[in-house]
């Protein structure tokens, strides 16, 4: 009897760790370091610290990793969330509560600039969207005179609801399901994930290529609007005006190592659910190891390449000319 | 008869700005700009703001032009401000141990830099925008273990007068990026290797069909980029006499907008490393004009980044390109 269930259950879990082999990574990381520090991996300051990490990596790359399926990059969700906190903070004594609508505003407009630029003048779009970030951020550097402004009049997004877990959590849930739903269940992500597995093919087959591209950074740029209200809370309601280069990349190493290819076709939020829990996992239990905070960093960027290479391997397997 | 004379030579003076728009239009761009600067603040061209103007160019400019190699192939190096901190770094810290040797040893290390990149890239298939930046970010946190984030003085005056040397009231730094820039145009438009380097960029299936080996090339221009970004940080300690992990901290940006604003175009196989001289006198130049007239970093880094997205979209030639990702 129970070799039989054994019998059934075993291939689709092997298929299924076959489609999502960053599961296995996941439990190997999760059991590893509850069994290295049982006290402190599972102690509640953790779990909610844990908590808190994810849902900042997964609000900023909710919309990147649906950019990523049509195979280009969205690299400028720290530059939207850094100049829509300082529009709030500047327009908050101007229209009261309405301003935190800067966030998303500027996000779906960020987006379709970018869209614009990237289909119709064809620039590739990674260096593209980090100079976008580069200019956002110095925007935000200039209009703040340098200093973090904070904005305390937003605190009910973030009250406490229901104790031991972060109202954040609860507000990642209904974007996440969305956006999930969106590449899921409607014609908009078909054609995504058609036109990141074959652009040519999407356009021989009907689709109008350029204007589903420039949607696809529209949509992403408002849902990273949509993730900095909750960010802004999230993060103290400050202005942040120092740029930090190294946590900036975590989010797209969040989506690369969830196993959304660079050459797009498949992937997208869901899976960089998974992505952020591993890399949430990872980088809180490297802290708990008590390592120095450098060589966090460096394994960081090691698991980004080798995730890179995995993802790119597996993929181009008909010798695709890469640039 | 004079009338169609005049019309002939007007219309054989329109053609030849017409063919040479990407050479003339940097030059007009940094006359105006000396111009503009030199009203506002007549310290601008007197003697020690030449000098300022020289030093703040010499180093940017050799990164620039390994910068350029890799970007007329039709890559992108993302990890050369890394390679030229680790190399600064790596000078500073080991010089009392070594001696003169971490010269030599920073050029090898960078070269291994580029070559992991140039395998990355080649050997794995992995978009080299990407895996420069995943090598970035490991290169990154080696030189944090290794500077444990401290400020380190170079106290070695041997090693400093590799770039604070006056040569006829000139700094040495300033001969050593010339020589670069003359070597590495020489390279792409004399010898077969820049020739590789163009056709890869233009058309790099067409190369490969042509017989080129273009792995092989591919690597090469990576650890080249790679080589003069490291011999850049070696200069560059030795012309600022110390420095921490900000080393190079806002230099990618305006990097890349030099090396777009000189002509060589982001589609590949067109530009070079003479082109990237005059982008790199535009950017550098403003950015040494703006500090001395106490405007900040942060309104520089948005002037940049507007030239850099500007700068692609007008010399991007869209032809060419059937898929842009």
């Amino acid at each position: 009897m129970k070799n039989r269930v054994l019998k059934q259950a075993l291939p689709s879990v092997l298929k299924m760790l076959k489609a999502y082999p960053v599961i296995l990574i996941l439990i190997v990381f999760f059991v590893g370091f509850t069994v290295a520090f049982p006290n402190r991996f599972m102690a509640p300051v953790n779990v909610s610290a844990m908590m808190r990490q994810f849902v900042m990596l997964m609000l900023f790359s909710a919309g990147p990793s649906m950019v990523m399926t049509t195979g280009s990059m969205d690299l400028s969700y720290v530059g939207i969330w850094m100049l829509g906190g300082i529009f709030v903070w500047l327009l908050y004594p101007l229209i009261g509560l309405a301003a935190i609508l800067a966030m998303p505003l500027l996000g779906l407009l960020t987006g379709f600039m970018i869209g614009m630029i990237q289909a119709k003048a064809r620039i590739p779009s990674f260096i593209l969207t980090i100079s976008i970030m580069f200019t956002y951020w110095g925007l935000t550097a200039m209009l703040s005179g340098g200093y973090p402004r904070t904005l305390n009049a937003y605190a009910f997004l973030t009250a406490k609801l229901i104790p031991g877990i972060p109202t954040e959590v609860l507000w990642t849930i209904p974007i996440l399901v969305v956006a999930i739903l969106l590449m899921k269940r409607t014609t908009l992500g078909t054609y995504f994930y058609a036109i990141g597995s074959n652009e040519e093919g999407a356009h021989m087959a009907g689709i109008n290529v350029t204007r589903y591209k420039i949607l696809a950074f529209t949509i992403s740029g408002f849902f990273t609007g949509i993730g900095s209200i909750i960010l802004f809370q999230h993060l103290g309601g400050s202005v942040p005006v120092e740029l930090n280069l190294n946590t900036m990349n975590w989010p797209l190493v969040a989506i690369i190592l969830g196993g959304t290819p660079l050459m797009g076709g498949s992937g997208g939020p869901q899976r960089t659910i998974l992505g952020a829990l591993t890399l949430t996992v990872l980088v809180r239990g490297l802290n708990i190891a008590m390592l120095e905070p450098e060589a966090i960093q460096l394994l960081v960027g090691l698991m980004l390449i080798a995730s890179i290479v995995v993802g790119a391997r597996s993929q181009n397997k008909g010798g695709m000319e890469v640039a | 008869m004079m009338n169609r004379a005049l019309a002939g030579k007007r219309t054989s003076f329109g053609a030849w700005v017409g063919k040479n728009s990407t050479s003339i239009m940097p030059v007009a761009v940094i006359l105006v700009m000396v111009f503009v600067f030199q009203m506002i603040n007549p310290f601008y061209l007197q003697y020690q703001g030449i000098v300022s103007l020289l030093y703040s160019m010499s180093y940017f400019l050799i990164v620039a032009c390994g910068l350029t190699f890799v970007i007329m192939m039709g890559s992108f190096d993302f990890s050369v401000v890394s390679v030229l901190k680790f190399s600064a770094l790596l000078c500073v810290i080991y010089i009392e141990k070594i001696g003169l040797w971490v010269v030599p040893l920073a050029m090898v290390v960078s070269i291994l830099f580029g070559l992991v990149n140039g395998l990355i890239f080649t050997k794995l298939k992995v978009p080299s925008f990407l895996a420069t930046l995943g090598v970035s970010i490991v290169i990154e946190g080696i030189a944090l273990i290794m500077s444990k984030g401290f400020l380190r003085m170079m106290e070695n005056e041997i090693f400093r007068s590799l770039s604070v040397t006056f040569i006829l009231g000139l700094p040495s730094i300033f001969f050593w990026a010339i020589a670069v820039v003359i070597v590495c145009t020489l390279v792409s438009f004399l010898t077969p290797f820049g020739r590789r380097i163009f056709a890869i960029g233009a058309n790099a299936a067409a190369a490969a069909h042509s017989g080129i080996n273009v792995t092989k090339n591919r690597i090469a221009a990576f650890m080249l980029s790679s080589f003069l970004a490291g011999f850049a940080g070696i200069l560059y300690m030795a012309q600022m006499g110390g420095g921490s992990m900000a080393i190079g901290a806002d230099m990618t940006i305006p990097l890349f907008a030099s090396v777009v604003a000189g002509g060589t175009t982001l589609s590949g196989g067109v530009g070079g490393p003479h082109r990237t001289l005059l982008g790199v006198m535009i950017i550098t130049w403003m950015q040494t004009g703006l500090l001395m007239l106490g405007i900040g970093k942060d309104v520089q880094v948005v002037v940049f980044g507007c030239i850099a997205i500007i700068m692609s979209i007008f010399t991007t030639e869209r032809r060419k390109i059937k898929i842009v990702k």
